[in-house]
């Protein structure tokens, strides 16, 4: 019981990717499943940030008074580029958007494939 | 020579991101710009290719730290497949010399030639990583530069084909992100051959058992394995055709190498058995061959039929790594390989009669190959090719599979092999028929003329590298056949 208690936060990690995921699949608004996208991003964003974290680590940085169990500062690095790469996603799936409203006129999936 | 490994990744992003600069008072710099640098990427790719022929396998740690620790780039007999990519890069950027004057809007042109060049650089990077991070960011350096692609040309399906393939490209680059971090937080290592080795020590199964699902998953969506190749089929065929080209032949191997490079970290697990998802594979494989093959014959419009087609022979490559026995394997890899050559001469070849002609169904195309002879024979290559007759470079691949089918004692999965390779010939014999013996339904197809020489050049060039293929097959045959020795010795 203890054991899965302490990795309640691992389970939320899953249930918001479920729900971006839904949310991509489900809605037909292209905005909302740029949304639901970022609420993925988010979620896998997240756990890999928490899966650096130690049981009373300090900030991994070497100086008087500092003492081990550092937190492990991979984890946010890595984020940082997944970050970079989401935000340039998100333009320029943004644009895109612009461009199929200028030229079909709407952004509701359902309404395009009649476009189509 | 130290640093060739880091400078093949390094020289098309590098020239890619000043690209714009070059382009700004002189736009017509930006194509001489590409093709120098598509021509020094072949360069430095055959030099590193020697290196591996000579000496085999090498790495590089970048920055001089050392792996596990630093990021480490590895040129393996995996990673071979760069010539392929540099190959095709390097006659794509020819050819969009005239074919963006016409397709891509000026104001986009020098953006055009900087993403293309960011998405070879993204290629090379991902056939020579060595490590899960610089994995997924080479796959997203190439993923984004991608769907930019495809809307380059402009046009309302293009804009709408992009988007539908952003969002299926970025949910499967998440699912590998994921599986990314599970395996980080599991071994607390990213670095390939020592997640490998550290995986044997974890407890944990179920982490484990997510982190395989997602790669795969991922994987296979960047692959278009059926049935997650909905995106496909619309995204390849509205983008520019060097586009198309590029996508066809070099970015859905994505999903396969990455593929071939994930699997084999859980091939070391004692407790893991990996038979059921290579069963799974092999028949999604089996199936994609004869769906795609099907979906293909039912097409009307050209550059969609070669789309469905790239579907069916990524159906081959994954049956080749499903099956698992040496030579399955030695055959799906030789197949990324001339498959790409193949697929980049199709849709070249289709590109410029398209272009030249102003048609793009077969119907409205009828007696085409009578008024671009040296397009029309190039594309009749490319066709004799896919559709596997010896002497061309797409025999090798399928032989190789057949002979594995049959190795692992599985005549169904070779029966489904050759029923695949038939429907390819019917759908085939429909593209010759019409070009060559049909009469026009429109007349100004007799007025056509043969494409200029820019374009004719580089898809005569790999026309012609497929029909010879089969002859020099034994330096990719023996490379295939040791990157399979690797998949299969686990690691």
């Amino acid at each position: 019981m203890d054991g899965g208690w302490q990795h309640l936060d691992y389970f939320a990690f899953v249930a918001l990717f479920c729900i971006g995921l839904y949310v991509v699949l489900a809605k037909s608004n292209l905005v909302k499943k740029l949304l639901g996208l970022n609420i993925m991003e988010t979620s896998v964003f997240a756990f890999i940030v928490t899966s650096g974290m130690v049981d009373g680590g300090t900030a991994p940085v070497v100086g008087p008074g500092i003492d081990a169990p550092f937190a492990s500062p991979l984890p946010h690095a890595l984020i940082l580029t997944g970050i970079v790469v989401a935000v340039s996603i998100t333009a320029l799936a943004l644009a895109l958007i612009v461009e199929i409203k200028r030229q079909c006129g709407t952004i509701e999936a359902d309404e395009l494939k009649g476009a189509e | 020579m130290e640093h060739l490994l880091p400078l093949a990744a390094a020289l098309p992003l590098v020239a890619a991101a000043l690209l714009p600069a070059v382009a700004w008072r002189r736009p017509d710099a930006a194509w001489g710009w590409a093709v120098a640098v598509g021509a020094g990427l072949l360069g430095i790719v055959g030099l590193l290719l020697r290196r591996l022929l000579q000496d085999g396998p090498f790495s590089y740690a970048v920055g001089g730290w050392a792996p596990p620790w630093g990021i480490e780039l590895r040129f393996d007999a995996l990673s071979a497949f760069s010539l392929g990519i540099a190959l095709v890069g390097v006659a794509v950027l020819v050819f969009s010399g005239r074919y963006a004057q016409a397709a891509v809007p000026p104001q986009r042109r020098a953006w055009y030639y900087s993403l293309l060049l960011v998405n070879l650089g993204g290629l090379v990077g991902f056939a020579c990583a060595a490590d899960l991070f610089n994995l997924f960011v080479c796959m997203e350096l190439v993923s984004v530069s991608s769907y930019a692609l495809v809307a380059a040309g402009g046009g309302r399906i293009a804009a709408l084909a992009a988007f539908k393939y952003l969002v299926a490209g970025a949910v499967s680059s998440l699912l590998v992100l994921f599986a990314v971090g599970i395996l980080h937080a599991l071994t607390g290592s990213l670095n390939m051959a020592d997640v490998a080795l550290r995986l044997a020590d974890v407890e944990a199964r179920g982490p484990v058992l997510l982190a395989l699902g997602a790669l795969t998953a991922g994987f296979m969506v960047k692959a278009a394995l059926f049935p997650l190749h909905l995106w496909l089929p619309d995204a390849h065929a509205s983008a520019p055709s060097p586009v198309s080209a590029v996508l066809s032949a070099l970015v859905v191997k994505l999903g396969v190498l990455g593929l071939a490079r994930v699997l084999p970290l859980f091939a070391g697990l004692d407790w893991l058995v990996l038979a059921p998802l290579h069963e799974g594979l092999a028949w999604l494989g089996a199936i994609a061959i004869v769906a795609g093959a099907l979906a293909a014959l039912l097409q009307e419009d050209l550059k969609l039929m070669l789309a469905y087609s790239t579907v069916s022979n990524i159906g081959y490559i994954v049956l080749g790594l499903g099956l698992a026995t040496p030579l399955a394997m030695t055959g799906g890899l030789v197949h990324v390989f001339y498959h790409a050559l193949i697929k980049a001469t199709l849709f070249l070849a289709a590109g410029a009669i398209i272009h030249q002609a102003g048609f793009r169904t077969l119907r409205d195309l009828r007696g085409v190959g009578r008024a671009m002879p040296w397009t029309g024979v190039a594309l009749s290559l490319g066709v004799l090719a896919i559709v596997g007759l010896p002497p061309t470079a797409g025999f090798l691949g399928k032989w190789y599979l057949l002979l594995g089918a049959l190795e692992a004692g599985r005549p169904g999965f070779a029966v489904a092999l050759l029923a695949g390779a038939l429907l390819i010939f019917v759908y085939y014999l429909r593209i010759l028929n019409a070009f060559y013996f049909r009469a026009p339904l429109r007349e100004q197809i007799l007025a056509v003329r043969e494409a200029p020489l820019s374009m004719l050049l580089p898809v005569m060039a790999l026309a012609l590298l497929c029909l010879l293929g089969g002859l020099f097959g034994s330096g990719p045959v023996a490379l295939a056949a040791l990157a399979a020795a690797r998949l299969a010795g686990g690691g």
